[in-house]
């Protein structure tokens, strides 16, 4: 009879940005109550039918990671037994991305374990942005849109950063070389490189700049800054080098523990995030931080997905 | 007992060194925490390659992260080659959400009921209408104009799934609170019970207990409470809630109690608030001593205050979840070992012996 419609419930990883994707779209927010139960277990309770509808869950891996994925999986399945025609989980940071591979004996390969609940639970496509790992997509028997902050980290570049024509692209460790790489092509930059150099076991590793960046406007890039030791060093190296500025770009801003000391005591100039990860309190107490606004290609990859247009035009465009 | 490796959660590590303890294995070394960012690290130290690996996790304290643990558990030893994975869960988490009942949690329900009352006393409702529709479209609720009701996520058989799917291969769990959970998995499931602990309290630890009458708080344990009662040769009686209308005449009891000591038997008591309110019905009836025993001591909320404020003489309950700290609260509490029980199952699952022996010795009366 009618077609299917979006509908988008938020768990309660990141329910600023849940609003700024369903304003987008033109739609409110699904009615849903998640909570606890008094001995902690988390109850969920969907207060709308969402029979043969197009559902959107959408939940961030952050914060009390656990308790968000355990929210996450509770609503796909109630969705599922709801007779949802699809479920979509979308996830702006995958929980648990960077445990990926065996790196030591008996160890969990957690981001298999996360992909093999998220398929038991019931989604049927799995929308992240960034991901640690492009290899994580091939976990999924199910289809994964891979999503790139990088159109909206050009634009960024491009309009807040003074002489950026004069800026140089680097990398804070050999594995985010690729990354780097691409940014400084698209803006016909030169590049640079910090290789972590390790005497001994246990000792501060000595950091080496590959790269030349005197006078220049350094922008360090990156997918995630957790406790932002790495940032902090980064920072110090390039300027000793004699560059004029450092600003640091990354698209995950976990920024645990430490973190908002040790970019306030550091000499970079500028942090920015994207909102993938909730930061509105932690901007308070660091007013170095700056986010780029990613909702806006989340919104899109949803409208796209559902309309059953190519998503693939937001891997080289910012939406407006 | 070679080729065998015990691995303990952080739900309840005292359980795990108790039952360590009685098989004469020791707890293999597991470093368990969580990185900056709160995702959870889990780190085996020794080798399980080849070896039959028993998981210890209760479903208590933050649930969530302890689940999450569990499961990251099995995924390791999993990778680490282990030939099997058996996972022992004391009190098995999200147990009460394998069905319908849930909608008696919700409060909507009760309050229902009692503006359907008050309309009916004030404005005397036109009785072509059907109660129920009158009261929705009254309070105009998250229920709609459409009628549709509320759906309560029932998560029972999700984890279910989930265990499986991380790579479980066997699960020894107490006294599920449902037992046809059994049928929710495709692996198979031990399910092991308390009551042979339960007993032997009883004979020890309540002086008069060949005159005591053993209660149950619902309708629902009747089956539990009637099976302790016919191995102890003990009278019965229940308690029976009427749902609508809370007036307290229709908390009933069936069976007497009048100067009797009384045994209260439930599976878990978790807010308090069933066995608070059971031992005031048996104290207006009568009743001389009220214990109250429950195999999951869960506690959450005001439940021992609930606790220490009711009429009840003492509480047992077993240790599927840590109790030191509810004992130090509440003195009328008092814990039932269950770790040498948990340690046979294990003992003879190891060595493929029966496990059904354990439930038919006690025939002394």
């Amino acid at each position: 009879m009618s077609s299917n419609s979006i509908r988008i419930l938020a768990g309660n990883s990141h329910p600023a940005l849940a609003k700024l994707i369903a304003k987008r779209l033109g739609t409110d927010l699904a009615n849903v109550t998640v909570s606890k139960y008094s001995n902690q277990e988390t109850a969920v309770t969907i207060g709308e039918s969402v029979r043969d509808e197009d559902v959107f869950i959408i939940q961030s891996g952050c914060g009390e990671i656990n308790d968000h994925l355990m929210e996450l999986l509770i609503m796909i399945n109630a969705c599922k037994t709801a007779s949802a025609r699809r479920i979509t989980a979308v996830l702006p940071c995958f929980p648990y991305a960077r445990q990926d591979k065996k790196d030591k004996s008996r160890a969990p390969i957690s981001a298999k374990l996360v992909a093999n609940m998220l398929t038991v639970a019931g989604a049927d496509h799995v929308i992240t942005m960034d991901l640690h790992a492009s290899q994580i997509q091939g976990f999924f028997d199910r289809p994964v849109d891979n999503l790139y902050g990088e159109p909206s980290v050009l634009r960024y570049i491009r309009e807040n950063i003074p002489d950026w024509k004069n800026a140089i692209i680097v990398s804070p460790d050999a594995g985010g070389a690729k990354r780097a790489t691409s940014i400084a092509d698209y803006l016909d930059l030169d590049f640079a490189l910090i290789h972590k150099e390790r005497k001994k076991a246990n000792e501060v590793s000595r950091m080496v700049l590959v790269g030349d960046v005197k006078d220049k406007v350094a922008i360090l890039v990156d997918d995630m800054a957790d406790t932002c030791g790495t940032l902090g060093l980064a920072a110090k190296t390039l300027m000793e080098n004699g560059a004029s500025a450092v600003y640091a770009i990354v698209i995950h801003g976990v920024l645990s523990g430490k973190a908002l000391d040790v970019i306030n005591n550091s000499l970079l100039t500028r942090v920015v995030v994207t909102n993938t990860i909730p930061h509105a309190e932690k901007k308070k107490l660091c007013p170095k931080l700056d986010t780029i606004d990613v909702s806006a290609v989340l919104a899109e990859a949803i409208r796209r997905t559902h309309n059953g247009e190519s998503v693939s035009y937001l891997f080289g465009h910012a939406t407006i | 007992m070679k080729n065998i490796v015990l691995l303990n959660g952080s739900s309840h590590p005292q359980l795990a060194k108790k039952i360590s303890e009685c098989l004469g294995v020791e707890l293999s070394s597991c470093t368990l925490g969580k990185f900056s960012n709160q995702e959870t690290n889990v780190e085996i130290k020794s080798s399980v390659r080849e070896k039959h690996v028993y998981i210890i996790q209760s479903g208590c304290g933050r649930v969530n992260d302890n689940v999450i643990e569990l499961f990251i558990l099995i995924q390791a030893c999993r990778m680490g080659s282990a030939k099997r994975i058996t996972v022992v869960t004391p009190l098995f988490p999200y147990s009460r959400q394998s069905e319908k009942s849930q909608r008696k949690r919700l409060p909507q329900h009760q309050i229902g009921s009692e503006i359907m009352n008050s309309l009916t006393q004030h404005s005397g409702s036109s009785p072509s209408l059907p109660q129920g529709s009158f009261a929705q479209s009254f309070m105009g609720m998250s229920m709609g104009e459409s009628g549709y009701r509320q759906w309560c996520a029932r998560a029972g058989t999700l984890v279910a799934n989930l265990l499986q799917a991380a790579g479980a291969d066997h699960l020894i769990a107490m006294d599920l609170h449902d037992p046809q959970y059994q049928g929710f998995f495709q692996i198979p499931v031990d399910l092991i019970y308390a009551e042979p602990c339960i007993i032997q309290w009883i004979r020890s630890e309540i002086p008069n207990w060949r005159q005591a009458v053993v209660v149950s708080p619902d309708a629902g344990g009747a089956k539990r409470a009637t099976s302790i009662c016919n191995k102890l040769n003990l009278d019965f009686a229940l308690i029976h809630k009427e749902d609508l209308a809370n007036t307290k005449e229709s908390m009933g009891l069936v069976g007497e109690v009048q100067g009797r000591p009384t045994i209260i038997l439930d599976d878990m008591i978790d807010s308090g608030s069933t066995i608070g309110l059971a031992s005031e019905i048996l104290k207006r009836h009568g009743a001389t001593e009220i214990y109250a025993i429950a195999v999951h001591g869960v506690f959450s909320g005001p439940a021992l205050e609930i606790i220490n404020r009711s009429p009840v003489t003492a509480v047992a309950c077993t240790n599927t979840v840590p109790q030191e700290e509810f004992r130090n609260k509440c003195p009328k509490l008092k814990t039932i070992d269950i770790a040498p029980m948990l340690g046979e199952i294990i003992r003879r699952t190891f060595y493929g012996e029966s496990v059904s022996q354990l439930f038919v010795h006690d025939e002394q009366a």
